[in-house]
């Protein structure tokens, strides 16, 4: 059956209204129920999993009568390890399986022109004809250059963790599994990789006193937004006090003890005017920054730190006044310029303290538009809250004890320079002893990431297509989605001597959600594409063929968590149903296309290699379902019966004081021989080396040498508060974005769900938001339609005057203005700001800008 | 004999409209007539600016102004029970939108014709569920009032489970709103119990009662945003 774009809608809506009957039983989990019957022939259950309607992962209780989700509700075992309450999306997260416009057929298009106008002319397949077709492209493929296949993966990663794409690709033989990172959270973890090893840390809530919080947005959608929601709210209770920057009044400013709405991009010049006023004035942890950092380590003229002969990094001994590595009879110095064979060397910290020797206050106060009295105030608060060389005994432990945090998430990091940004934020922390000590800022097993502390690969030409690892993003971690497509629009022009010809899109919109979506768009109707989705995303509509997905309600998985603070916890994901009878998922999928392009037995070995089994493994020679995974690798974290997974759905243990506050940085770099943290990136130095050697060596054209150098920097300077995007004189207004709880992302239907739909205010459709007295001036009012104009492009919408944004900022949340043709109109509403996003991206770890951009408003 | 209600704290409130959405689902209202709303404000001038949430469900109020006009419309759909509840029997209800207009708070949500949650659909799985799986209060029916029951379906649970003294610390037994909530800015219990966490809330004698000069008596206690008066809220 052949069916137009218009056909197409009616005839997915229909199949919904034959497949809602039941679910396909044996995908249904049987045994983590608590059923009650009564009289009346009403069954209802409680089953246990875990949500993934966005990437919090919380603890959820799926009620259902008679097979039906009735209502899902937080689970309340999970709140002590994560949350206590859950989302609007969690509340409504039954018609993520409800929604009769989900897909249900694998559809294939017969019209070969790919476009927006362009009607796919979809023919309804079987399941056997989508297989065999997509396995002989990539058996064809195979056999000339398996780098030819490319995976990329959003959301969906949590649909199915990334281990299993990348097992099956290494089997395959392709590098070319892409997440998500870049358009989320990249930036952040490259920063917190380059300084201790590893990605990821928190606020230790229960005894922060301060907290300094650089545009997270903890309380509408944010990566730990639902750990950090209660335990900022338990601890404002007991006095700690917030002070969130953003140019936007977001729900965490508007409910903090003080917002400073900073002028966009520039919080890394307040925080270093912040840090040289404790620096000034003598307010920082010296003990810290000598015995656990390198800013004791002497640096040369060309920025490298000097080593001896042995390769270990020299510090100036004020016991012997001469040059050593930090061994125990050595007392490192932390200020200074020395002359060290015959050449002068300064620490790293006098490296920092002289350049910062214009960023006064004052001088912050001229770029960022906040008052200096207010950055000198704050940075001391900050000072004086950290209680610098204090300690405090827990459960006989005896601590260090800094109750004054910093914190990001999408703030400072969503942006060019975005590393250097949340690095500035992390030497602040550095610079109160604030890491890992009681109250301060908790890192996430340091150094379990070492490759971060190694100078960068640098690659070329690249492996990948979207060029992470190589010499255009040198740290990027978890690939760098937005240049997928870019590559592939002229992939020599990265050095690229391949081309993919084929793209699977597994659970991601990603083209959608891309600053500058245009150019993705028309890069896809390069390849053929396989879309493995839930809906007729925009991506999908670009399909050559389209496999419908199921949803989190559905399917089995060992689910991720995010850790916390003081707890350590594994989770599984259960089906409670399977509304559409749908035949399989991303697992299932996978696992079918392993066998027919006949690598499955290399796949189960690429899976027992990255999951790490090895006595209780999965054997080759045989088929697994998803369920008998789950229990293998359930196994292999907990050591738990699987009984238990099912009834409980989770795993948590709390730690204990010794792990929480001595395994991290304590174990890892304090006192002399051991690595150290990197106060000082200086495998930015010797990777910039790498990269002008390689940019010479091979004539690339396409790397502006001056501005890699700038983005990758020792250390954070005030350059960094001017990406390429703002250094536009005649747009007045920066534009800036942000995201709802109830609207967290493009894909997974979110914008098709009724519930989140009648929300209210911003549910269906969003606005620009724009300062009162500005708008005023310029003679708008609320609801008056607006043109957003960048250097990129114009998008219309209706403005929504208010006192909560800077005077020369507007701001517009994501992911609304979806326009695919596969779905129905009424979900056709609100701007697709990112049309008018410029995508300048981070240098250092691929991130996405999506805040780095000026633009000019004005009436329609 | 218990005695319901609730106290937001609305300086805890992050405005996350979980609540609504929950509430939404747990008694299957339709789009257009939502039970628990979320107000959003702003108090103060730029850059001194705070953000107000104000979350709004049916005050379930010792003298109702919905159910007097009710009573004089003849239609006596209206009734409120001893535990405090105040509830509209859709059998009763004769559409005449009184209760709508004079309640001070706006509550009354008047159901013009039950409309499937996406439009132009037959309705999903979970708007099938028939009405004999129902409790009375989920049994939508065209051209009626509606409104928060304090989910009276749990505490009517609760009541044939005999563990009315878990009301309020119970997920099953506690209405849906204040189960979700992120932030736990919202108790719920009986004020009878001077031991409960709703009575501990009432006697710190820092809640209030909004638009009080309407004197219904509204059982819907707030904690208010620090610095913001009173009057603030009641202009809602």
């Amino acid at each position: 059956m052949r069916s137009t774009r218009r056909d197409f809608i009616k005839t997915v809506v229909a199949l919904g209204g034959m497949a809602s009957l039941n679910g396909l039983m044996p995908l249904i989990s049987a045994a983590a129920e608590s059923a009650t019957s009564s009289a009346t022939g009403m069954s209802v259950k409680s089953i246990k999993t875990t949500c993934c309607y966005c990437v919090n992962y919380c603890g959820i209780s799926v009620k259902t009568v008679n097979g039906t989700i009735r209502g899902i509700y937080p689970d309340p075992a999970r709140a002590a390890v994560f949350n206590r309450g859950i989302c609007p999306m969690g509340s409504a997260g039954a018609f993520n399986a409800y929604n009769p416009y989900r897909l249900k057929v694998p559809l294939k298009r017969t019209n070969p022109n790919k476009g927006l106008n362009e009607d796919p002319r979809w023919v309804e397949i079987s399941w056997e004809e989508a297989f065999s077709t997509i396995a002989a492209r990539m058996n064809k493929i195979k056999k000339e250059d398996p780098a030819k296949v490319v995976w990329q993966t959003g959301h969906g990663q949590y649909l199915m963790n990334m281990n299993f794409m990348e097992a099956f690709f290494a089997a395959f033989g392709s590098p070319n599994v892409v997440g998500r990172a870049s358009e989320c959270i990249a930036s952040r973890f490259v920063a917190e990789g380059l300084t201790w090893g590893n990605i990821s840390c928190l606020p230790d809530l229960d005894h922060t006193n301060m907290l300094l919080n650089f545009g997270s947005n903890y309380f509408e959608a944010d990566q730990w937004a639902r750990w950090l929601d209660y335990n900022v709210t338990r601890a404002r209770g007991r006095g700690m006090k917030v002070v969130v920057m953003d140019p936007r009044l977001s729900n965490s400013a508007g409910k903090a003890d003080e917002w400073i709405p900073v002028r966009p991009g520039t919080d890394v010049v307040m925080i270093l005017a912040m840090a040289k006023v404790m620096m000034d004035d003598g307010t920082i942890d010296i003990p810290f920054l000598n015995t656990y950092t390198n800013a004791s380590n002497l640096v040369d003229e060309d920025g490298l730190i000097i080593s001896s002969g042995e390769g270990d990094p020299l510090v100036w001994d004020s016991t012997s006044n001469s040059a050593r590595p930090f061994t125990s009879d050595v007392t490192p110095t932390l200020t200074g310029t020395y002359t060290v064979e015959g050449k002068t060397a300064r620490t790293a910290y006098q490296v920092f303290v002289d350049s910062l020797k214009d960023i006064t206050p004052e001088y912050a106060e001229e770029v960022c538009d906040i008052p200096a009295a207010t950055i000198t105030r704050l940075a001391r608060e900050f000072a004086k809250a950290a209680r610098i060389g204090s300690t405090i005994t827990l459960n006989g432990q005896k601590l260090r004890y800094r109750p004054a945090a910093v914190y990001t998430f999408r703030g400072v990091t969503a942006k060019e320079f975005g590393v250097q940004n949340w690095r500035s934020g992390l030497i602040l922390e550095m610079l109160i002893g604030g890491i890992d000590a009681v109250g301060g800022v908790q890192t996430y097993k340091p150094m379990s990431k070492g490759a971060f502390f190694e100078t960068s690969k640098c690659e070329y030409p690249p492996k990948r297509m979207d060029l992470a690892q190589s010499v255009y993003y040198p740290y990027s971690f978890l690939g760098v989605a937005q240049q997928m497509q870019r590559s592939m629009s002229d992939p020599e022009a990265y050095g690229l001597d391949y081309k993919p010809e084929m793209q699977f899109f597994y659970a991601t919109n990603r083209s959608f959600s891309c600053a500058e979506p245009q150019k993705q768009f028309e890069a896809l109707s390069k390849t053929f594409n396989v879309v493995i989705e839930l809906f007729m995303s925009e991506t999908a509509w670009y399909g050559d063929i389209v496999l419908p997905d199921i949803t989190y309600l559905e399917s089995w998985h060992l689910s991720q968590t995010r850790w916390t603070v003081g707890a350590t916890h594994h989770a599984i994901r259960q089906p409670v149903t399977n509304a559409y009878n749908l035949p399989h998922d991303g697992f299932s999928i996978i696992w079918e296309l392993a066998k027919r392009t006949g690598i499955r037995d290399r796949y189960i070995e690429q899976l027992n290699e990255k999951w790490g089994l090895k006595e209780n493994k999965l054997e080759t020679g045989r088929d697994y379902t998803a369920r008998e995974v789950v229990e293998i690798l359930w196994h292999s974290k907990t050591k738990k019966d699987f009984s238990y997974a099912l009834e409980h759905a989770f795993l948590g243990n709390h730690k204990n004081t010794k792990e929480r506050y001595l395994s991290g940085v304590e174990s890892k770099f304090k006192g002399p021989g051991k690595s150290k943290m990197k106060f000082y990136a200086d495998q930015l130095v010797t990777s910039m080396a790498k990269v002008q050697e390689t940019v010479t060596k091979h004539e690339i054209k396409n790397i502006d040498l001056a501005n890699h150098k700038l983005a990758m920097l020792p250390l954070p300077v005030r350059e960094h508060a001017k990406p390429r995007g703002h250094q536009v004189d005649h747009m007045p207004f920066y534009l800036i974005t942000y995201k709802v709880s109830y609207r967290y992302h493009s894909g997974a239907n979110i914008s098709l769900n009724p519930v989140l739909r009648s929300l209210g205010k911003d549910a269906t459709e969003n606005c620009i938001l724009i300062n009162r007295d500005t708008a005023i001036k310029m003679g708008i009012r609320d609801g008056t339609m607006l043109v957003v104009e960048s250097r990129i492009g114009k998008v219309k919408g209706k403005a929504s005057l208010t006192e909560g944004i800077r005077p020369d900022t507007v701001a517009v949340s994501n992911s609304y203005g979806q326009w695919s043709p596969g779905l129905p109109e009424h979900t056709h509403k609100g701007m697709w700001i990112n049309q008018a996003l410029e995508s300048n991206s981070d240098v250092i770890s691929g991130m996405e800008s999506y805040n780095d951009t000026k633009c000019k408003v004005y009436k329609v | 004999m218990a005695k319901f209600a609730r106290v937001i704290d609305t300086k805890s409130c992050m405005g996350c409209q979980s609540c609504v959405s929950a509430c939404m689902v747990e008694n299957h209202c339709t789009s257009g007539t939502l039970w628990n709303t979320m107000l959003e404000f702003e108090s103060g001038k730029y850059p001194k600016t705070k953000k107000i949430f104000l979350t709004m469900g049916c005050m379930h109020c010792d003298k109702p102004a919905c159910m007097a006009a009710c009573k004089k419309v003849g239609a006596n759909a209206i009734s409120k029970k001893e535990d405090g509840a105040v509830l509209i029997d859709y059998n009763k209800c004769i559409g005449c939108r009184e209760c709508e207009a004079v309640c001070p708070y706006g509550v009354p949500r008047y159901n013009e014709e039950v409309t499937p949650l996406y439009p132009g659909t037959k309705g999903t799985e979970y708007e099938s569920i028939s009405d004999k799986y129902r409790h009375s209060t989920h049994r939508k029916r065209a051209n009626t009032a509606e409104k928060c029951t304090f989910c009276r379906h749990k505490i009517e649970q609760a009541e044939k489970d005999g563990k009315t003294d878990e009301i309020g610390d119970n997920p099953e037994y506690t209405p849906t709103c204040d189960v979700v909530c992120p932030v736990r800015a919202r108790t719920f219990g009986d004020i009878d119990n001077p031991d409960s966490k709703v009575s501990k809330k009432l006697e710190s004698k820092k809640a209030v009662q909004i638009k009080k000069e309407f004197g219904t008596g509204p059982q819907v206690h707030y904690l208010l945003e620090e610095g913001v008066e009173l009057e603030t809220y009641g202009r809602t």
